[in-house]
């Protein structure tokens, strides 16, 4: 079956360059440092991070830098078939290993050593694209923690529909359906990649392709990201005069 | 475990607080605190509610799968709970971190929800029958735990919806089921007489109801017992290291019987309203 | 329906915030870049990259002289020599204890930073290194001043002074550090018969006042002392006062906290729990604050 209808229509009814629909809040929780709920389309994830804090595990603890710690699990009723566990299997070590690199590449570490970072992601609800949720779920919790980081980490997905058509932000149906599948991570503002994977084969000549429509949806979803962290921050900013009014 | 440390003062200060029946946060013995709470918030599961009670925050989703029955019981359908403590509660959840406790509630429940009548989920007896996953998300830590989750599951189970389902005998023996040809079609589980668990927590020599984790910091010990709409008590165990005095514990059932009914009659008083706006109510989630 | 007994549906919950105060200012977020040349001094949550200063936390430019940082409007504590704390001990080790004061490093403070009994200028012997349980034990709650910052960036703490020293019997809150505005003093025997510490970095200390000040210069606690009712119902007010302030983020300091104590006088203490009721206290107190401010 076509992934692209002849209207130039995807089965959710999203033209092929249109990212799903996003929305995000900041600081949902008040026990972590930050913490962060974002939806992308289906998929709904939290995210929270505890720290900079002292290394809990002592033989872990670098001299000149912060030990970045993720988990990621997913929640027994976020997928259509029941899932058994939460986490432990080998596709969320996997996913922790993939994020742990992502948020690596932004944080900036050096500045805390002897210290951990703590970033915990909740699937709440899975729908294709988790990982990249996590991610950018992941980089609004640090943004509300105040952790220092180069720039965002932004996380996207991109397919290719009906041989040559590339589809940006695909979903679970998608996936399972188009077969091959792009994803990555990225630090959007000076365009480094963190994370690239491919799930299946691309013909060489279609891969540039695919990675420009991923990497300017990840541009786009920094857009988002970037303004709803800011009217986060001025509806909270305002409140309390901008802290600036030391007594 | 997840647990504050006190100093010896801190501790004081609450007991004696308890004593004069003004607790640290100026409610009495026997008052909770404010609940705020929302079902149908997980597209994929069968039901689903969210519980927030001061910081605990719980998240159910309900799922409903065909089964076998149990050769025992071969007309009754399933109900199965689960329980994860996610580490964005606390780091110490990480990994397996939160297994006892999450193992500690989940048979709880299952004890307390023996009592359940269970007859509807059978589909065809000894053939067939519903089970229902219901997956217990523990997001925030803020004390009281088992009041607070049994609350969401059965909030959870309220919303469920469990699709309609014919079964027809072929050649006899084997049974083809079919689900309704309207796929929208479904039916609810009476949860009427499900029971919901008050947690007594023993400060010095008071019970306290909804504990914060403070209280729950200086307490020795606490009883959970599990409480229908009528009062009638279906399971009591005690759960914390110390011990409690044979009087202690028959004062303990009586005052969770009165606080159990209240409980019971308050939440299906929220569910009806919240069931009354109708299905096209705006959903929050975790957005507001 | 039971009065004790509240549970709230999520349509009904309070959406409006408080009104802002003061004008709108220029926000950073990490990676934006705040001056194209680097002939700035960088401060806290800036970084230089290819000749041009980016900000890297999300929040408010802040210029002294030559010298930029973004401030984020919350983060954990970052300590600053001179600041008043609140912590609780974690360890006690050889010479010194470890102390939590929300810092991103435990803190640490030494036997030889601590008043101890018969004298400011006594040398510490090994007497004293055994009796360091007898004075704090973990869980025990300190108030203290920061003394210097290591180069790991850990806090060494003192209280060799009569208002440092070990708490009492009363009621701590967490809240974020960037609510708490520095001040002359961070003590205060509020009139309302209760005396809160504000320790910067976000802890906050309610207890009942005592009578003789010099009480909190040592390490005595008194555990038969029994608080009475009249007392415990001003503490539980002011702790949901300032938590209500804190979940609204506006800052804490006497004034405002008093504002919220006069404000609250027509709830019941239990009441001021409900979402509903601590909005409309931090709405009030935010108003009073902005008429005595335009006075």
């Amino acid at each position: 079956m076509d992934l692209v209808s002849d209207q130039g229509l995807r089965i959710d009814g999203r033209r092929p360059k249109e990212l799903r629909k996003i929305r995000c809040k900041l600081g949902v929780f008040a026990q972590p440092e930050g913490s962060a709920y974002l939806e992308q389309g289906n998929t709904k994830v939290l995210a929270a991070v505890y720290g900079p804090h002292q290394v809990r595990n002592r033989s872990k603890a670098l001299h000149d830098a912060a030990v970045v710690n993720c988990q990621y699990s997913m929640a027994t009723f976020s997928t259509f078939e029941r899932k058994r566990r939460p986490r432990g299997d080998i596709k969320s070590t996997e996913m922790t290993l993939h994020l742990k690199q992502a948020m690596q590449a932004s944080i900036k570490t050096e500045l805390y050593p002897y210290s951990q970072i703590d970033i915990y992601l909740e699937v709440l609800q899975a729908d294709g694209g988790n990982y990249c949720a996590c991610v950018n779920a992941a980089t609004l919790a640090l943004v509300d923690a105040g952790i220092p980081l180069k720039e965002y980490v932004i996380g996207c997905t991109a397919s290719l529909g009906n041989g040559d058509v590339p589809l940006i932000d695909v979903s679970h149906l998608e996936e399972t359906m188009g077969g091959s599948n792009l994803t990555v991570a990225v630090l959007p503002l000076s365009g480094q990649i963190a994370v690239l994977e491919m799930s299946q084969k691309f013909h060489v000549d279609h891969l540039s392709l695919v990675l420009n429509e991923a990497l300017d949806g990840c541009r786009r979803i920094y857009e988002i990201l970037n303004d709803t962290v800011k009217n986060h921050l001025s509806e909270i900013g305002a409140i309390s005069g901008w802290g600036k009014s030391d007594l | 475990m997840y647990s504050v440390v006190l100093s010896d003062a801190e501790k004081t200060f609450i007991w004696d607080g308890v004593e004069v029946n003004l607790r640290n946060d100026g409610r009495k013995r026997n008052d909770y605190r404010p609940m705020e709470l929302e079902t149908d918030v997980v597209t994929h599961a069968s039901g689903s509610a969210r519980l927030r009670l001061a910081n605990t925050d719980i998240l159910v989703g309900v799922k409903a799968e065909i089964d076998v029955p149990s050769s025992e019981t071969p007309t009754i359908g399933k109900i199965e709970f689960f329980i994860d403590c996610s580490a964005n509660a606390t780091p110490t959840f990480e990994g397996r971190g939160g297994e006892d406790l999450a193992s500690e509630i989940s048979s709880a429940l299952q004890k307390a929800y023996d009592i359940l009548p269970l007859n509807d989920l059978c589909i065809v007896p000894n053939l067939s029958c519903w089970k229902l996953y219901v997956d217990i998300l523990i997001l925030e830590c803020g004390g009281n735990l088992y009041d607070a989750v049994s609350l969401a599951v059965k909030s959870a189970l309220f919303n469920t919806q469990i699709p309609k389902v014919k079964a027809k005998y072929i050649d006899g023996v084997n049974v083809d089921l079919q689900l309704s040809d309207d796929l929208f079609e479904c039916w609810k589980l009476d949860v009427s007489k499900a029971p919901c668990l008050v947690t007594l927590c023993k400060i010095g020599e008071f019970f306290v109801v909804d504990p914060t984790v403070e209280e729950e910091a200086c307490s020795n010990g606490s009883i959970v017992v599990s409480v229908t709409h009528k009062g009638s008590i279906t399971s009591i165990f005690k759960i914390g290291e110390g011990s409690f005095h044979r009087n202690a514990i028959c004062e303990a059932i009586k005052f969770a019987g009165v606080i159990g009914c209240e409980l019971n009659e308050t939440l299906k008083l929220s569910l009806e309203k919240e069931e009354s706006l109708g299905s096209q109510r705006e959903r929050y989630g975790f957005l507001k | 329906m039971a009065e004790n007994i509240c549970i709230s549906l999520a349509v009904q919950r309070v959406s409006s915030s408080v009104p802002p105060r003061g004008q709108l200012c220029k926000l950073f977020s990490p990676g934006e870049i705040i001056f194209p040349q680097s002939d700035f001094m960088r401060g806290h949550g800036t970084y230089p990259e290819d000749d041009v200063l980016k900000a890297s936390v999300a929040g408010v430019m802040e210029q002294i002289g030559r010298l930029i940082s973004i401030k984020p409007l919350k983060s954990r504590y970052n300590g600053e020599v001179g600041d008043v704390v609140v912590g609780r001990i974690l360890e006690v080790t050889q010479k010194r204890w470890k102390v939590d004061t929300n810092s991103r490093l435990d803190s640490i403070l030494l036997l030889s930073s601590v008043n101890l009994p018969g004298g400011e200028l006594r040398r510490r012997s090994a007497e004293d290194e055994q009796m360091m349980r007898k004075y704090l034990i973990e869980g025990d709650l300190i108030s203290a001043e920061v003394q210097s910052i290591y180069a790991d960036g850990s806090l060494s703490l003192h209280t060799r002074s009569f208002t440092y020293g070990k708490l009492s019997q009363g009621i701590l809150i967490k809240v974020c550090p960037a609510l708490i505005k520095r001040s002359k003093t961070h003590f205060h025997n509020l009139p309302c018969g209760a005396s809160i510490i504000l320790g910067k970095n976000g802890f906050v200390w309610i207890s009942p006042t005592t009578a003789d000040s010099n009480s909190s210069g040592g390490f005595a606690q008194n555990l038969d002392q029994k608080v009475g009712k009249a007392d415990r119902e001003v503490i539980a007010r002011l702790r949901n006062c300032v938590l209500a302030l804190a979940t609204n983020k506006i800052p804490l300091y006497s004034t405002s906290i008093l504002h919220a104590f006069e404000e609250s006088e027509k709830y019941l203490v239990s009441e001021l729990l409900n979402p509903e009721s601590m909005l409309d206290i931090a709405i009030l107190t935010q108003h009073k604050i902005q008429m005595t401010e335009d006075l």
